[in-house]
């Protein structure tokens, strides 16, 4: 049973990791209508940011403090998100308004492409650090009630912490703000948003900047955790089954989904792996939603969706 | 000019009521149309005329009611099986396949007479081609009936407006229907459009003895071509008749110009 | 003045339906078929049989399979590597545990096993579309990947996870040169070629268009949605395990699972939106620009004297790959073979402007 529960909060740990990266996907579907198939590349490419101006700051600079480092690492990092928010606004967004959503998932397959390129490029392709000082020695809790307690891990709890203030802020930013429900609105119907005079750019920048910072945000707590390579972005396809899970225009679907994923594959690879020689979980979170495809398309919190004729 | 004969009633429409949600697009709608006639249905804006013809070609399924096309009847449609009943309809908002060209626009409506199995068609060989040759000169009638020759080849999304209704017409007249089902064919077309359309529509019901049902905004067209009008306004049946009838239905008349006129 | 239709009226619709009705057009077809089953068996090289013509050709293959779903058919999918290695493997198994089982046989039976595969995992594009089918076909990607992976007997047992085969004869005539592997797959990619043109061009061509375009009028019309997608997802799959086959069979000769991974997808939806959805011709030209770039990479930093490491080269190539795919998605979503059809257009005016 130990066993068990150990395993159950691993999977809610690793949930916990693509709820992170889904988030900024839901964002960025919620108020652009765009699925945005960049969303891993764009966490690695934060992540790669944060590890290597981590490490060249304190060179620059002169200093060694940690924590003064993560900061300004993470200030660079942010403003270097902004700008590729902007450009991406810039250079594809605006040219592609109107178009229907395959052709926008197939450019945001593009600059996932040149983004993957690009942070390779002027970042180094070998894999880093990234120290914000989380503590990486695991806790033992619950000994009296299981044997030998239970094993878990202390930077997974600060992680779970962090993706759940981060759920919050954006759910209250959807809820209760004015630039929240334009945000909406814009997803709905981009000319009609921009015919009431909505400025399409602005919100766009908005929007795909804050999809960078929360994609930041998963990678500074994702390298940390794993340290920062090429991988994080193929592993973070797995944002995808989540949001068809969850809903992609939801929060807390993004959430819930991420959890159920992240305990799904876990417990199904150890128990039922062994069974079919292991390796389920590269194809289990796939099928899941698939399944949930057919049966529940619009996910567990999404929105309908109307075909209208 | 002869009188042409107008025959049993083809299809018949019982109690049809379509909601969405909680809105009610159609509430317990009644009404048949004969063999061989020209019935226009009429209404105002967002009365349920769209709905009505979605219904008939299985595009919607109404919780209530039935539909009997010759004889049989169905609580709801199957797209599929309509077509191939003969039935062919053209849309309000032309459902046309916009990356394809005139011909094969119109090409598809025969779709159902093409017999030819992938393997067939893959090698083009013998049947297929006759096949393919053979449909060509019928659609090639259609697009000389319609005079659109001039743009056969052309991609359908670059053409105007009023060229593009007349293919969605081809389209279903391709399928050779017994009954064709017109959702606001004239809409958006000046006078000598309209005067083409009207003559394109008269020459089909005359001709090939095709039932039209007709959904039109434009009175004047209503009251010279139809044989008889349904009137709808907000989902519900309120007049029925000759077009003479029609004119002087007192519900007709508040429901276009509104009450307290 | 040269490319006129003057004169070239058509009296009968079979001679107005043929794939190229003007004669420029079937002189040039005629030219460049002559060089490619001549002229290049001669004179190129065994370097340039192996880097260029043998891939460009198989990719070819595949991306009109993946164009005819995707651009067609308007069928979006991820999982083309996966469907190549069905193809792969199961022309592996036929070829490896049958004696004296003949190529082409093996290559077709690729194939079919390919189509049930593809079929399968249509399956979902009946009740989901667009994005969502995007995810789905990824499921079909993945679990692939794993099943090659860990289900021993396709690959034959192998202990290292990779398998190869030998020397492979078409009919008895050995084929060991570049020359004669480069001859079959030319053979292979007309045949295929003009099988696929005759179904585009036909009614079930028409059929996949329409669901393409807009599946409630096809619907209203007489088209069994169910019939054209399904029937799309067939051919495409099994003209893409025919070229996963000749991919492992003809370009590799040893493979493992990972040759046929998302990034093999991924490839050969690039090459279908830059070369042109919705064009056989289009396949063409998008995998010898995807087959070219790599090795004009390469070359180009040797000429100006720069030269770049071979990770940096393939950044670049991402990057480039990257941002070419916005540029046609944003200025010609119909890729080369729009521009194509452009530029003869403009070559029938020459010398006017317009």
């Amino acid at each position: 049973m130990g066993f068990f529960l150990e395993t159950m909060f691993g999977g809610l740990m690793a949930g916990m990791l693509y709820s992170l990266v889904a988030l900024g996907f839901v964002l960025i579907f919620k108020a652009s209508g765009v699925f945005n198939f960049a969303q891993g590349a764009m966490v690695l490419f934060a992540a790669l940011s944060m590890a290597r101006f981590s490490e060249w700051i304190p060179q620059w600079l002169g200093f060694d403090n940690l924590v003064l480092t993560n900061i300004l690492a993470f200030a660079v990092s942010v403003a270097l998100m902004v700008m590729v928010a902007w450009l991406i606004e810039r250079l594809a967004l605006r040219k592609l308004v109107n178009q229907d959503g395959i052709t926008l998932l197939m450019a945001t397959l593009g600059i996932s492409y040149f983004m993957d390129g690009a942070g390779q490029l002027l970042f180094g392709s070998a894999t880093y650090k990234i120290d914000v000082g989380m503590p990486k020695e695991p806790m033992i809790v619950l000994e009296n009630l299981f044997e030998g307690g239970l094993l878990l891990s202390k930077e997974d709890l600060y992680a779970a912490a962090a993706a759940a203030a981060l759920v919050t802020l954006l759910s209250l930013f959807f809820q209760k703000t004015k630039t929240g429900r334009a945000l909406r609105a814009v997803a709905d119907d981009h000319q009609a948003a921009q015919s009431i005079g909505i400025a399409l750019s602005r919100i766009w920048i908005i929007v795909w900047s804050m999809g960078g910072i929360v994609a930041l945000v998963a990678g500074v707590i994702w390298g940390s955790k794993l340290g920062v390579q090429f991988s994080i972005s193929l592993v973070a396809l797995k944002a995808f089954p989540v949001v068809i899970l969850g809903g992609l225009t939801s929060v807390p679907g993004a959430v819930l989904g991420g959890l159920i994923i992240g305990v799904g594959e876990k417990l199904s690879e150890i128990y039922i792996g062994p069974m079919i020689g292991g390796g389920i979980e590269n194809w289990f979170a796939y099928v899941l939603a698939l399944a949930f495809l057919l049966v529940r398309p619009q996910g567990l919190f999404g929105d309908k969706i109307i075909d209208r004729v | 000019m002869a009188t042409k004969k107008i025959g049993d009633v083809i299809l018949d429409v019982k109690n049809i009521s379509l909601s969405f949600g909680g809105v009610n697009a159609l509430t317990d709608i009644s009404f048949d149309v004969r063999e061989h006639e020209v019935r226009a249905i009429i209404g105002p804006n967002g009365a349920g005329k769209s709905s009505m013809l979605n219904c008939i070609n299985g595009v919607y399924a109404p919780q209530k009611g039935s539909i009997t096309f010759r004889g049989k009847s169905f609580s709801h449609m199957d797209s599929h099986a309509v077509a191939v009943m003969g039935i062919g309809r053209t849309f309000q908002n032309l459902a046309l396949f916009k990356g394809m060209s005139v011909i094969d626009n119109i090409m598809t409506g025969r779709n159902l007479r093409i017999k030819s199995n992938l393997l067939l068609q893959a090698l083009r060989i013998g049947p297929a081609q006759r096949e393919e040759e053979q449909h060509r000169e019928f659609v090639e009638h259609i697009i000389d009936f319609l005079e659109i020759q001039a743009y056969r080849k052309t991609p359908v999304g670059q053409l105007p407006y009023g060229l593009q209704k007349r293919v969605d017409l081809g389209r279903a007249l391709a399928m050779e229907p017994q009954v064709l089902l017109l959702d606001e064919p004239m809409a958006g077309m000046n006078v000598e459009e309209k005067q083409d359309m009207c003559r394109f529509v008269l020459d089909v019901n005359e001709e090939f003895g095709t039932t039209v049902v007709l959904i039109e905004h434009d009175m004047g067209v209503v009251m010279d071509i139809s044989d008889r009008v349904v009137v709808l306004d907000y989902g519900k049946k309120i007049g029925d008749g000759t077009p003479d009838e029609v004119r002087h239905n007192e519900d007709v008349i508040s429901a276009y110009l509104g009450t307290g006129h | 003045m040269f490319y006129r239709e003057n004169g070239q009226f058509k009296s009968t619709y079979r001679a107005d339906l043929q794939i190229f009705p003007i004669l420029q057009d079937r002189i040039a077809i005629g030219m460049l078929l002559l060089v490619a089953m001549v002229a290049v068996p001669l004179l190129a090289s065994d370097y340039m049989f192996r880097a260029v013509f043998i891939p460009f050709l198989i990719l070819s293959l595949a991306a009109i399979g993946l164009n005819i779903l995707v651009g067609y058919c308007g069928q979006i999918s991820l999982g083309t590597g996966a469907f190549m290695a069905v193809g792969a493997y199961a022309a592996f198994n036929l070829q490896t545990r049958f004696d004296g089982m003949p190529l082409i046989v093996s290559l077709i039976g690729g194939g079919l096993c390919a189509t049930v595969a593809g079929v399968i995992f249509g399956l979902p594009s009946l009740r989901i579309r667009g994005l969502y089918l995007a995810v789905a076909t990824l499921a079909a990607q993945f679990f692939i990947d794993w099943f090659t992976n860990r289900v021993k007997w396709v690959t034959n047992d192998s202990s290292s996870g990779s398998v190869s085969v030998g020397d492979l004869n078409f009919f008895g005539l050995a084929l060991n040169t570049s020359v004669e592997k480069y001859l079959l797959c030319l053979m292979i990619v007309l045949v295929v070629g003009i099988l696929a043109k005759n179904l585009v061009r036909g009614a079930i061509g028409r059929e996949w268009m329409a669901i393409r375009d807009m599946d409630v009028a096809a619907a209203v019309i007489g088209i069994r949605p169910v019939y054209a997608k399904l029937s799309a997802f067939a051919v495409s799959s099994f003209i893409v395990g025919v070229a996963g086959a000749l991919w492992a069979f003809v370009h590799l000769g040893a493979w493992e699972p990972a040759a046929f991974g998302i990034d093999k997808s991924f490839q050969l939806l690039f090459m279908v939106i830059i070369g042109g959805l919705g064009s056989i011709v289009g396949s063409f030209f998008g995998a010898a620009f995807i087959v070219l770039l790599p090795l004009f990479l390469n070359q180009v930093p040797h000429w100006l004297g720069l030269p770049l490491s071979t990770a940096t080269a393939s950044q670049l190539e991402h990057m480039i790959f990257g941002a070419l795919i916005v540029f046609f998605l944003i200025v010609e979503p119909h890729g080369l073979a729009r521009l194509w059809l452009t530029a003869r257009q403009k070559l029938r005016l020459w010398p006017f402007p317009h």
